[in-house]
């Protein structure tokens, strides 16, 4: 058996809930929160979409990490401590040598909860909107495809990966202060664009000035904390470095 | 009361191309989905999206190979469109910024897939559906197009053989909407998890679906239903054909290249009804590993190659079952995949009901018959969610807008059905959902024959009598996840009932539908589509032609 220690949230109330799930080989904390909700308790809330770690839906503060309960195993969560008490967001967890049959599951942070793991996504959503996330083609289009080499691909493909779960939106401490900060998805969605050489040179050069400010990639501290939670190894912070060379590289040519 | 010129419900691929359209010709639509739209399943979608791009290549081509991996029960008609478009939408995904994996001179790299006579899968990696989802989903935002996220439609509202827009909840509030639309576009998916074992996103229960057939609209070939070769075991996550297309082995126990004896010439790029019965056969007679799986092996491929075009794959494969396929094979068997039927459309998405369209892996148009080949799904909802859109628009400006008396009517008897569904009862959502995916699973999957068809329907036709009896006790009104689970039960069951009937009445082996006390395929009596039509006392079949042009039907094989 392990309990799975929910913080639930209603309307004002707060408080934790313990359930007792009967686990099985292979079954991940996403499996588990369904057998409390089917089972035990069909009133306890909390989104899901694939399961297979590919749609971002699932996000949440698991053991005081930001995860993706459908990619993590329930025996792996055996072997590591729940953090509770620790108020910090944490990034990676120590093993532990005893079996710890609890799980702290609570809703991803810097995001206002609508009702148990629930969060209010839409904050998130907006702000990645703010950087233009769409291609701006160049003129003249061609017939066919536009020709890209491969390495050019693969350079891309690293941030093309983000399936836009917030989880490093979860972890960052400049989100967690500042609501107008654009966040690690949105700039690194920016840097995705700016990679891009089917874009037109005008689109790269607005949403660079987009990113120039607190709010975008100056506003960054540099604590990784994003790289470390990506379940995609997306690396928003070496994209919000590339951003600040970009502009930089840019100021001192206008200077010249 | 929302009024909109269109509104399109679901927000997958199909969904977001289709409103791209309508937006594109002046319309005013709004997209109404269950998930935000980038967390539909069309973002699972991994070995790629079919078109003849190569000099060698042909539409010809791409359309016989549909047509024969369909097992003749295609409308070559619609074949036709899907794959002399199939370029310009695969062109057009490209100029929206899809990044597709390159060949050496820059142009957009194409594998090999089963059932098909040349390498023109084109491909992002192994997230193709990933990358396809979140070009569209930057298209739609560039234009604005209102997105209404988290929001249930439960039920059309049809005014004399006219569809005139939905009546849907908002899961936030729980509170239930007038939807005024002039035209409305189902783009809702599939049902996979109605069965025990599947591939599909666990938001897939054939919602959208269940809506039209309740809404008067016949569901086509409900009983060809795709079972993917090769699921990841344990999770049933999907492992992609591309993994054969690169070079992948499959094994039985005794380490045989077993399909040798089933597909000599194709082996494992065989289409999937074949390879997912020779996995299954391999198990069924012992041939299999104990827990009933066989192995994919793609070691010989190489670290490269593997991190360079199955990357994702690799990690489902370490994360769900602590196998890395570099170092070792990946232990598979054969999932519920895909549904070749469902709401009767045509080549521009119209169903029988003016104003109504389907679209995507919710509807039948029906381009992949009795068997789709892999790399087709995608192309599908790009070519006919375009061209619903263009319909529709076209449309609109033709008819008055729709009467508000139906739709307030509509409302009011929604609200009253929803609160007859409170309350406490004996019965419970997760013992007749896993009843159902069980019963599905054992009597109506990859190998059928009459006794346990006719055993399914009996089952079935209980469990319709235990969901009447559900309740809901949880009065949260946000994001009410027992709520949501009820209201989508009875279209679950609605939709076992239309595939279990379907398979006990059709006699033949076609395609998917695989009957081992009718192994051949009967074109006398049964080349020709079903269509389902919902009565109080379960479905009512009806058949219709298959419209045949250029290829007439062969013996199949690979």
């Amino acid at each position: 058996m392990i309990t799975l220690k929910v913080k639930r949230q209603e309307e004002e109330n707060v408080w934790y809930q313990e359930y007792e799930v009967e686990d099985r080989p292979g079954m991940t904390v996403l499996e588990a929160l369904f057998y409390a909700q089917e089972k035990l308790d069909t009133s306890l809330t909390f989104r899901y979409a694939c399961r297979g770690a590919v749609c971002g839906s699932c996000s949440m503060l698991i053991n005081r990490i930001p995860r993706l309960a459908c990619k993590m195993q329930i025996s792996e969560m055996r072997k590591e401590p729940t953090n509770e008490g620790n108020l910090e967001v944490l990034i990676t967890n120590k093993k532990t040598e005893i079996d710890n049959s609890v799980i702290l599951i609570e809703p991803l942070p810097n995001l206002r909860v609508i009702r148990d793991l629930v969060v209010d996504m839409e904050p998130f959503y907006s702000l990645v909107e703010d950087i233009k996330p769409w291609l701006e083609m160049k003129e003249n289009v061609p017939e066919k495809e536009n020709l890209m080499d491969r390495d050019t691909q693969v350079k891309i493909e690293q941030y093309t990966n983000c399936i836009l779960c917030a989880l490093c939106h979860g972890s960052c401490p400049v989100a967690a202060k500042d609501k107008q900060y654009y966040g690690p998805a949105a700039l690194a969605k920016a840097w995705r664009f700016y990679l891009d050489p089917r874009e037109n040179e005008e689109s790269k050069q607005e949403r660079l000035a987009i990113v120039d400010s607190e709010s975008g990639v100056w506003g960054c501290d540099t604590v990784y904390k994003c790289v470390a939670v990506c379940p995609k190894k997306v690396a928003p912070t070496l994209a919000i470095n590339e951003l600040r060379g970009r502009i930089e590289d840019k100021k001192e040519k206008g200077a010249k | 009361m929302i009024t909109h010129d269109t509104i399109v419900i679901g927000g997958g691929l199909s969904g977001l191309r289709a409103a791209i359209e309508l937006h594109d010709k002046g319309v005013d639509v709004a997209i109404i989905s269950k998930v935000p739209p980038i967390r539909s399943h069309s973002g699972a979608a991994q070995g790629g999206i079919n078109a003849s791009l190569g000099m060698d290549d042909s539409w010809e081509s791409h359309a016989f190979d549909t047509i024969k991996g369909s097992d003749y029960l295609a409308d070559q008609d619609t074949v036709e469109i899907l794959t002399k478009e199939a370029p310009d939408r695969v062109l057009e995904m490209e100029h929206w910024g899809t990044n597709f994996s390159r060949k050496e001179d820059g142009t957009i790299a194409q594998r090999p897939f089963g059932g098909a006579g040349f390498p023109r899968t084109c491909y992002a990696g192994d997230r193709t559906g990933h990358n396809l989802l979140h070009s569209l989903h930057e298209q739609v935002t560039k234009r604005n197009i209102k997105v209404y996220k988290e929001w249930l439609v439960t039920r059309l509202v049809i005014d004399d053989n006219r569809c005139i827009g939905a009546i849907a909840m908002n899961l936030f509030d729980s509170e239930l909407e007038i939807f005024k639309a002039k035209a409305t576009l189902l783009a809702t998916g599939g049902y996979g998890r109605i069965y025990k074992r599947s591939t599909n996103a666990l938001i897939n229960k054939g919602h959208g679906i269940s809506l039209a057939y309740r809404a008067g609209i016949p569901l086509q070939d409900m009983e060809f239903v795709q079972f993917h070769p090769t699921t990841l075991l344990g999770t049933n996550i999907l492992i992609t054909e591309g993994a054969r297309g690169e070079g992948g082995y499959l094994y039985n126990k005794d380490h045989e290249r077993f399909m040798k004896r089933y597909a000599e010439n194709s082996m494992e790029l065989a289409p999937r009804d074949i390879v997912a019965r020779s996995i299954q056969q391999e198990i069924d007679e012992g041939r299999g590993f104990p827990e009933g799986y066989v192995e994919l092996d793609i070691t010989h491929i190489g670290k490269k190659l593997i991190e360079e075009r199955l990357p994702g794959i690799r990690q489902i494969s370490i994360d769900f079952a602590g196998v890395d396929p570099v170092e070792k094979p990946i232990p598979v068997q054969p999932g519920q995949h895909y549904s070749m039927g469902g709401v009767s459309s045509d080549k521009d998405g119209c169903t029988p009901a003016n104003g109504l369209y389907a679209v995507g892996e919710c509807a039948c148009i029906s381009v992949h018959g009795a068997n789709r080949l892999g790399g087709n799904s995608l192309l599908d909802t790009v070519v006919f969610g375009r061209r619903a859109g263009v319909h529709a628009a076209n449309y609109i400006s033709t008819i008055d807008a729709p009467n508000d008396e139906m739709l307030e009517d509509a409302l009011e008897s929604e609200k009253m059905n929803i609160s007859e569904l409170m309350g406490d009862s004996e019965e419970s959502y997760a013992d007749i959902k896993d009843s159902l995916r069980k019963n599905m699973q054992e009597n109506v999957g990859v190998f059928r024959e009459r006794e346990k068809l006719e055993k399914a329907v009996v089952k079935i036709k209980e469990l319709e009598v235990q969901a009447r009896s559900l309740r809901v006790k949880t009065l949260s009104k946000q994001f009410n996840l027992e709520l949501l689970n009820a209201i989508e039960l009875r279209g679950m069951l609605d939709l076992a009932h239309t595939i279990a009937l379907g398979a006990l009445v059709r006699e033949e082996s076609r395609g998917a539908h695989y009957r081992t006390d009718h192994l051949e395929r009967d074109d006398a009596n049964w080349m020709k589509h079903t269509l389902a039509y919902f009565t109080q006392d379960g479905p009512r079949l009806e058949y219709k032609d298959v419209t045949i042009t250029t290829f007439q039907p062969k013996k199949r094989e690979y």
